[in-house]
């Protein structure tokens, strides 16, 4: 086996590296990475105008991110070597073995930013949590992907965290997502009647999203002090999750305030268990936020 | 405007919704003789809806009792009504039975429990954005078994339908449109009838005109229909109102039918009074503001909508400018505020 390889790579023929091949090299570089810019930016733009088939226009730019850079590392590589089909290959082993103990993180970056390419276990444009982090995907790069969180604070994730870190996307590849809003009332108050305001609210606030297969479901469930009225719906726009979030429990709340429907009374309330009124929702952007508060408020 | 033959309006539904009126025909025909079934017709504003039950009223004058709505229902004033109600029951406009707020469902229900214990066949017509809301939170559709939704016209029928009140008028179409209007792609809709299941669906079919030569004769009415049913998107109000004001007696030019692009870029609060405007073909400015809450401010966002094109005012009343109809539609489902 080796014998049939050795000739091969002995013959490999390097082309003479002028000032004519290190700028045909720069050139190659720099119009890869202006062409992934370009189409991202073009791209990006058609998706916004895409509506609902927002996510469908961005799923297309990690691939073509792909394509682009695997053309420059074709055009790169043979503007040093003149390989053979079999050199070609036992080059790209050697280099792959080469980046993989010289470089091993930013190759496993590099294989995880393929895995999210095919596998897709998220795509520009969805809402993701990973690790402690929590916002919308806005670029999936070929080394890390880059998050939008809620406080517009953009996290740039390594790719490879997807080999050891489990990822929740909240609206796989849709342009809606299901909001969960929790909203907690005296138990003495009227618990069906809160039911049906939130109901009315939910149905009727301008980012809600029903159909057969985006139903929504209001749901009551009953704690030592206070009772918990909840509502799952789908927004039609995750952009809007926390506007729906907000726009059904103010809307709500003014309706329970007409109706008598009262908060649950502090003083009924054992120390240990204030803190979950403060709880609206359990929805990883929420768990976010509060934690998020929480080391603000550790801070100062 | 000639002085010539103008059909009624009972003729032209019988012409334009043939087999819709047949289903209610059977219905009305058949009350007593078998389990009857609710019926529900459905139509895009403008639609024709009305000369449907125009042409019920006409065809059956001592059988039904008709009781239509005109504005938001806001009391339970007309439950005693619908007791003392001949057997069969026509109710226009449905959709104003609900109201898209907290407690807004209440008139609705009311009428839902009332039909769900009553003997009586009821025939009522609806807004196609507020059916499809409604069956979506209220899931209306098992009240009513009988769903006609009417169908969307293509040019030829336009053309026909709105030229038989031309008879023995010479009208002249002048093709004047500019060369460079003329050259290009266009991009119309065809109909098409699917073989075996027997579904007329709608394609776009794309045109390209390399040529600047004028059109001539029938080409140019042809082409004039074309481009009406463009903007009316089959609904026969839409056509007709584009006809109309487009229409500089005997003279029919081509240059005199609005091109309105339709590049609508608004905010959430602008698609939501859109949205509610379009869902009840017709509202007030009272009952808008009831809907929008105090988180939208409704002079600014109506201002708005009204200089965008595509909304426009009536006696009080606003409502979805009909040349926008279509754009308006195709907007408000590409951002997901109607479904």
């Amino acid at each position: 086996m080796a014998n049939g390889i050795q000739p091969d790579l002995t013959n490999l023929s390097i082309r003479e590296i002028d000032v004519g091949t290190i700028l045909y090299i720069g050139a190659v570089l720099v119009i890869a990475y202006l062409a992934a810019r370009m189409l991202s930016w073009v791209l990006m733009r058609l998706s916004e105008r895409a509506g609902v088939y927002r996510i469908s226009v961005t799923m297309a730019i990690p691939l073509l991110k792909i394509a682009i850079y695997t053309t420059a590392l074709y055009l790169f590589v043979t503007a040093i070597i003149e390989p053979s089909l079999s050199q070609l290959t036992v080059f790209a082993g050697f280099f792959g073995a080469a980046l993989g103990f010289g470089l091993k993180d930013v190759f496993a970056d590099i294989i995880g930013g393929l895995v999210i390419t095919f596998e897709r276990p998220y795509q520009i444009g969805d809402k993701i949590a990973i690790k402690e982090h929590y916002g919308e995907v806005i670029d999936i790069g070929l080394r890390s992907t880059r998050i939008r969180t809620p406080f517009d604070s953009v996290v740039t994730i390594p790719n490879f965290i997807i080999f050891d870190q489990s990822v929740s996307s909240a609206n796989a590849g849709k342009t809606e997502m299901m909001v969960v809003i929790d909203l907690f009332i005296d138990p003495e108050s009227n618990a069906e009647l809160a039911m049906d305001i939130l109901k009315d609210a939910v149905v009727t606030s301008k980012y809600v999203y029903i159909t057969e297969h985006r139903p929504y479901t209001i749901l009551l469930d009953d704690f030592p002090f206070y009772k918990r009225v909840r509502a799952k719906a789908y927004v039609n726009d995750l952009r809007y999750e926390f506007e729906f979030l907000s726009e059904v429990t103010r809307r709500a709340w003014m309706a329970y305030a007409r109706e008598g429907i009262r908060p649950p009374q502090v003083q009924r309330i054992l120390p240990e268990t204030a803190g979950q009124t403060a709880r609206i929702s359990e929805s990883p952007a929420r768990k976010g936020i509060n934690e998020r508060r929480s080391v603000e408020s550790q801070e100062e | 405007m000639p002085d010539g033959p103008q059909e009624s309006a009972g003729s032209i539904a019988a012409s334009l919704f043939q087999n819709e009126l047949e289903t209610i025909t059977a219905a009305i025909e058949s009350y007593g003789k078998k389990p009857h079934q609710n019926i529900a017709i459905i139509a895009d504003p403008f639609a024709g809806q009305q000369l449907v039950i125009e042409e019920i009223k006409r065809r059956y004058p001592d059988t039904i009792s008709y009781l239509p709505f005109f504005s938001v229902v806001t009391g339970k004033d007309f439950i005693p009504n619908l007791y003392t109600a001949k057997d069969v029951v026509v109710m226009e406009r449905c959709h104003f039975l609900a109201l898209r707020k907290i407690g807004g469902f209440v008139m609705l229900d009311e009428f839902l429990d009332f039909i769900s214990s009553s003997e009586k066949l009821f025939i009522t017509t609806w807004n196609s954005y507020s059916w499809s809301y409604l069956n979506a939170v209220r899931q209306i559709e098992g009240f009513f078994p009988e769903i006609i939704h009417l169908p969307k016209m293509d040019s030829k029928t336009l053309k026909d339908l709105i030229l038989v009140k031309y008879e023995g008028a010479k009208i002249e179409f002048v093709d004047d449109r500019v060369i460079e209007e003329k050259k290009g792609i266009e991009v119309l809709e065809r109909k098409i009838t699917l073989p075996i299941v027997n579904r007329v669906v709608s394609i776009p079919w794309i045109t390209y005109s390399p040529s600047v030569s004028k059109l001539e004769g029938i080409e140019v009415k042809d082409a004039v229909f074309d481009r009406i049913n463009s903007i009316a998107d089959g609904n026969y109000g839409v056509a007709q109102r584009v006809w109309e004001r487009s229409l500089d007696y005997p003279e029919m030019k081509m240059s005199n039918i609005p091109v309105t692009p339709c590049a609508v870029d608004l905010t959430i609060n602008e698609a939501f009074l859109l949205t509610i405007i379009l869902s009840m073909e017709s509202i007030q400015l009272v009952d808008l503001a009831e809907i929008a809450g105090p988180e939208i401010n409704i002079d600014q966002n109506l201002y708005r909508l009204i200089q965008h094109g595509l909304v426009e005012e009536e006696k009080g009343y606003f409502h979805i400018k009909p040349e926008a109809l279509k754009c308006v539609g195709n907007y408000l489902t590409r951002i997901r505020m109607v479904w």
